[in-house]
């Protein structure tokens, strides 16, 4: 009788346990900090389709609602995946009264562009190749007393973990090179498969190539947007703001969960940091 | 109790299924290193350095800690829970099978005291396997690969979110913990195994049931689609014993999932306490 007692006593004594320790909580690499410096409002937006879909590319239609999300967030500079070109920039940038300017990347390989949108009237954009791919960087200054920003939009291969690897290597050799002169930020959809956890082997050469490519891009920068959650469907954490922390300080990372529409199969990564 | 412990400590040791699962560990470290070997002189080697770059392909990163580590998080999901379990379903049922039990039960002993006794002597097993598998990889890491610190990337292992290194010594440290982490987590299958060998007289059955829900709940836990069931299986809350390989351990949370391991094990213990103190013995 007494063994059951007390083995009933051990039994309560664990679940009180279980229920007085918390589960685990993501930890977050950099805390918020309260406002003090100048903010920088970051976004970053694949505004594609799932794959399931005739055209995965951003759709016209669409517009006007990632445009309303832009404005209503205000974020100095848009990093924007899966244009299907100028025009639809252009029908974007007309939709965001003029309040941003824009450009969209070289065509690479695919049928796909990268553009970045910025305030900053003064705003310079630049190409980036990288591989078979293009992104774009754009050189602005958020203020008059900040330094200047340079922001690029990438978007990795989505299929081929080597190819993300040798694309995110080109991205952070030309980044890092001017990294000097200007404070770099680094947005886009990676497409990083990073826990492995979901997968039915514990080791291959996508995860290995995933994560090298992740670690490489920590050498220089922080992902400021890791403890927003995931960014697209699946419960998949793909869209990154990457930003060299020695230069700012994060005030908050938000994936705005509400704000895609159609079939697009990704969320807005909203980052504010500050000088 | 004492005789009771002693009585079924002999028998585990005389069992050839005690010695086999130490045989079969040993060849699988023997399986590891091969593997690691080779694919350490593939990718770091000369034909690899194109590629040879950051954090997997760096020379430093094969060491004998790393080895270690890959070895026992590997077998540790798929293997160890099988011997435990075969131990475990063997422990009530190999009796009523060999036709004991009854003998047993018509001395004065104490039915509970029976099964608390074959419990701790299988738990003794989990834990000297556990230690013994973390010891033997340890050395012949040392041995045939050299030692270093422990890196730790996102991605494989899924064991940290961001880039980690545990200093040489630290990691083993870490080691010694995850034999404790590792063993209260392999405690839970101890338990389920006993309750089954409690409820059925065959030690085939007991095994089979034991592995068989194990591997459904692991492998369910894994897909998908039962995303919001995960939470639920005794299979999540047993990989808390990894966390003590991170280079900052979330004490918090691992106090957590060591209890709820803990009320599995304690809460099957006294199911099978319960059922065999009134089970009629006719075997």
């Amino acid at each position: 009788m007494w063994s059951k007692l007390i083995l009933a006593a051990v039994l309560a004594l664990f679940v009180a346990g279980a229920l007085h320790f918390a589960p685990r909580r993501e930890r977050e690499l950099l805390g918020a900090q309260p406002a003090a410096g100048v903010p920088l409002r970051l976004l970053t937006w694949n505004v594609g389709y799932a794959e399931l879909e005739d055209d995965t590319r951003a759709h016209t239609k669409d517009l006007p609602a990632v445009a309303e999300t832009i404005l209503r967030r205000e974020p100095d500079a848009v990093a924007l995946q899966e244009l299907t070109g100028a025009a639809q920039l252009n029908a974007l940038l007309a939709l965001l009264r003029g309040r941003y300017r824009g450009a969209v990347a070289q065509q690479g390989a695919g049928d796909r562009f990268e553009a970045v949108l910025v305030r900053d009237a003064g705003a310079r954009f630049a190409p980036v190749a990288a591989g078979e791919r293009y992104a774009l960087g754009a050189t602005f200054r958020p203020r008059a007393d900040t330094p200047e920003v340079l922001l690029l939009s990438a978007h990795a291969d989505a299929f081929n973990a080597a190819r993300r690897r040798a694309y995110t290597e080109a991205l952070v050799g030309w980044a890092e090179a001017r990294a000097q002169s200007a404070a770099v930020f680094i947005a886009g959809d990676f497409n990083f498969e990073l826990r492995a956890g979901d997968e039915t082997n514990l080791y291959t050469d996508n995860l290995q190539h995933d994560s090298e490519s992740y670690s490489y891009l920590l050498r220089s920068f922080r992902d400021l947007g890791r403890a927003a959650g995931d960014t697209a469907i699946n419960d998949r954490r793909i869209d990154y703001v990457f930003g060299a922390a020695d230069r700012v300080r994060l005030r908050r990372a938000e994936v705005l969960r509400g704000a895609a529409v159609g079939r697009m199969d990704h969320w807005p990564l909203l980052v504010e940091v500050e000088f | 109790m004492l005789t009771l412990l002693r009585i079924e400590l002999v028998k585990l040791v005389r069992a050839k299924s005690f010695y086999l699962s130490f045989i079969a560990l040993t060849g699988f470290v023997a399986l590891m290193l091969w593997g690691f070997y080779t694919y350490a002189e593939r990718k770091a080697g000369g034909q690899a350095v194109e590629q040879f770059k950051y954090t997997y392909e760096s020379k430093q990163y094969f060491n004998g800690l790393t080895f270690a580590l890959y070895s026992v998080l590997f077998s540790f999901t798929l293997l160890l829970p099988v011997f435990v379990a075969m131990s475990a379903g063997a422990q009530v049922a190999g009796e009523a099978r060999a036709g004991t039990l009854r003998m047993i039960c018509a001395r004065p002993v104490a039915r509970p005291a029976l099964v608390l006794a074959k419990f701790a002597v299988t738990a003794l097993h989990a834990g000297a396997l556990l230690a013994f598998f973390i010891g033997l990889n340890l050395l012949v890491g040392l041995v045939f690969v050299g030692w270093g610190n422990l890196e730790l990337y996102p991605g494989p292992l899924n064991l940290v979110d961001a880039p980690g290194k545990i200093m040489r010594d630290e990691a083993l440290v870490r080691f010694a913990y995850a034999a404790l982490s590792g063993t209260w987590a392999l405690l839970v299958v101890v338990a389920l195994a006993l309750l089954c060998s409690v409820i059925f007289d065959s030690p085939v059955q007991a095994v089979v049931t034991t592995i068989a829900i194990y591997l459904t709940l692991y492998i369910v836990g894994r897909v998908e689609f039962f995303e919001h069931l995960r939470p639920y299986f005794f299979t999540t809350d047993m990989d808390f014993w990894r966390d003590v390989f991170k280079p900052d351990i979330p004490w918090q949370s691992l106090w957590h999932y060591a209890c709820t391991c803990g009320a599995y094990t304690t809460g099957l213990l006294l199911a099978a306490v319960l059922i065999f103190d009134r089970k009629d013995i006719t075997s």
